[in-house]
């Protein structure tokens, strides 16, 4: 889990002309923004010359790249990033059902036939790439679908730990009540008794929790 | 989605229950249910003038098929709403769709509870409205050392984590505790009888599902063990199961559920005529097939007042409607999406049918995460002082 805390220091210099690019220096990164370099990408598009600048873009990045084409029945799983071209089947050929992807999802859209909409929902995809490529829309798409990517991992993992809590707190709760009852100590007493063990055994409080009152059945 | 204001074009709208595999003979009775339900919604012009068009898939009693089939009602069938599940591991598949693609899962199957999305409105009960007085009930009468029996998998070990909880507030014990695999074999319920036939409980609290129900029962009944002074309670042998297992292998054993086929009020004779009319004299209604037919018909109501299938609209519609259910007067509580349901606990008689020793006042309150509970198990130790 990415939760490495850094200061951002904002440097002041003089404003670039719109348009202007800074020559070949890598872009500035928020500290927390997803790390790029490699990263290994699976490339899922004709190797036309937008195909080509988009893989030489990701080579650029210091991406470890796999190109596959045709596009094969089933999206290879095995990626951090997968590049894939928009095509009306592409949902049904993801290998991971929506909402619980296995690699972030670009999806590469050449500008040919009508927009639909409801094809890129379906692919629930972390970002769209559009053709012509540059070097700009690449990194960008890249940087944002890594992002949500990461970003729903953190969320889904919080909810996991949410409910799990939820189960816990309830065994905390009756432990408490059971050690004010038997051991006659106020509510801050016991729950300082239940870290304290908690700690010494290098265990979590639920454990401990669920082992006082296990015991107190035992006794009783 | 696209909805044209003036269209014939029917609502389409998915289907999941098993029609094969070891879950069928519970999900195939919930199937009837809903298609009954829509059946009977269209023979009386549809909603708006337009059918209700079901898309049903058979997920075999696997819970990742349920994933992927309710991908592909969602993707390939341009579905929205979604019916189905009983298993908790099939719901548990399904919810990363509908969240992701902001679907709509009717869920029409009692649940262990502990769980809220956005993307599911849930018809069955949880805990507070069947564990709760099923405890209280089986105390009373039977006794206080509870043995507890289940399929392994989440439903059985949280409706347990759930029940021991309530047991030991009580005051009682929890004797042993065995688990067997979903769609285990007749021969592995043996070992587990003898096992209580040695430790001699009060009660044998059961959780174990489809075809393994009525190993279960079976396998008691050989040992001759006697359900008038140690009964199985279950929160999900209904009339179906015991019409599966005989009646005289049920008889006797003791289920807590908002709804029996036997409940005593007009809308229910007429629900339960017009199905064993559609399905054979001989077929019983049963809890989560009742709650499949509610479910379709609250849809349809809602449907009617928003005249789209927008998930948003719909959801946002059908938090706090009341419903004339089979069971009697249900609401979609307002704040949890889960049904105010009707807390019942029956005894199986000779007949398949279940006579009511418990039936609450009026429909309770949904409380999936036993938010009120603590303060009411109070009250509840109280009495029992």
């Amino acid at each position: 889990m990415e939760t490495r805390r850094c200061t951002i220091i904002r440097t002041v210099g003089p404003a670039m002309p719109r348009g202007e690019r800074p020559q070949q220096k890598p872009a500035r990164k928020s500290p927390s923004s997803p790390q790029l370099w490699d990263l290994k990408i699976a490339v899922i598009v004709a190797r036309d010359d937008d195909g080509e600048r988009l893989i030489r873009e990701l080579q650029r990045l210091r991406c470890g790249i796999k190109h596959i084409w045709p596009m094969p029945p089933q999206i290879p799983a095995q990626f951090d990033v997968v590049f894939c071209a928009l095509s009306s089947d592409l949902p049904q050929r993801l290998p991971w059902i929506p909402g619980e992807p296995a690699a972030a999802l670009v999806v590469v859209d050449n500008g040919e036939g009508p927009l639909d909409l409801g094809l890129l929902h379906n692919c629930a995809a972390h970002s769209i790439l559009h053709y012509p490529t540059t070097p700009r829309s690449v990194e960008t798409a890249l940087s944002l679908a890594r992002g949500h990517f990461l970003y729903e991992r953190r969320l889904r993992g919080r909810i996991e730990k949410l409910d799990e809590s939820l189960r816990t707190m309830r065994s905390v709760e009756r432990a408490k009540s059971l050690l004010i009852r038997i051991r006659d100590m106020t509510e801050e007493e016991a729950y300082n008794y239940l870290r304290k063990q908690a700690m010494e055994r290098r265990v979590t409080i639920g454990v401990v929790a669920k082992a006082v009152v296990d015991s107190f059945e035992l006794l009783s | 989605m696209k909805e044209p204001s003036n269209t014939t074009e029917p609502w389409r709208v998915g289907v999941l229950f098993s029609q094969t595999g070891f879950m069928s003979i519970i999900e195939e009775t919930q199937l009837r249910g809903t298609l009954t339900a829509i059946d009977e919604i269209n023979s009386s012009g549809g909603v708006n003038g337009r059918p209700i068009e079901p898309i049903c898939y058979d997920p075999g009693s696997e819970a990742s098929a349920f994933g992927l089939l309710a991908k592909k009602l969602m993707v390939e069938d341009d579905v929205s709403t979604i019916f189905g599940c009983y298993t908790s591991s099939s719901r548990k598949a399904v919810l990363p769709v509908v969240e992701r693609l902001n679907g709509l899962l009717w869920y029409p199957t009692l649940y262990e509870g502990f769980e809220f999305s956005p993307n599911v409105i849930y018809t069955g009960a949880t805990p507070n409205q069947n564990s709760v007085e099923l405890c209280r009930i089986l105390m009373e009468t039977y006794g206080n050392r509870f043995y507890f029996v289940g399929s392994d998998y989440i439903f059985a070990r949280d409706s347990n984590r759930i029940m021991r909880e309530l047991v030991r507030t009580s005051g009682g014990t929890v004797v042993g505790e065995s688990y067997v695999r979903l769609g285990a074999d007749r021969f592995e319920f043996t070992p587990v009888m003898r096992d209580v036939k040695r430790l001699r409980p009060d009660v044998i609290f059961s959780t174990v599902v489809g075809d393994g129900t009525i190993y279960l029962y079976q396998a008691y009944c050989n040992l001759g063990l006697d359900p008038r002074v140690m009964p199985i309670a279950s929160l999900t042998t209904s009339e179906s199961e015991i019409g599966a297992m005989g009646y005289d292998v049920g008889e006797g054993h003791v289920t807590a559920a908002p709804y029996f086929q036997g409940v005593g009020n007009e809308r229910n004779s007429t629900f339960v005529r017009q199905y064993q009319r559609r399905y054979g004299e001989d077929q019983p209604t049963n809890m989560c097939l009742e709650a499949s037919y509610f479910q379709v018909n609250v849809f349809a109501r809602t449907l009617e007042q928003t005249n789209s299938m927008d998930t948003e609209i719909l959801r946002a519609s059908v938090m706090g409607s009341e419903f004339s259910a089979p069971q009697g007067e249900v609401v979609i509580n307002p704040t949890w999406g889960h049904a105010d349901l009707w807390t019942r606990i029956g005894r199986a008689n000779r007949q398949g049918q279940f006579d009511l020793i418990y039936e609450s006042p009026s429909c309770v309150s949904s409380d999936p995460y036993l938010l009120g509970y603590g303060r009411k198990l109070k009250q509840k130790s109280f009495e029992f002082a």
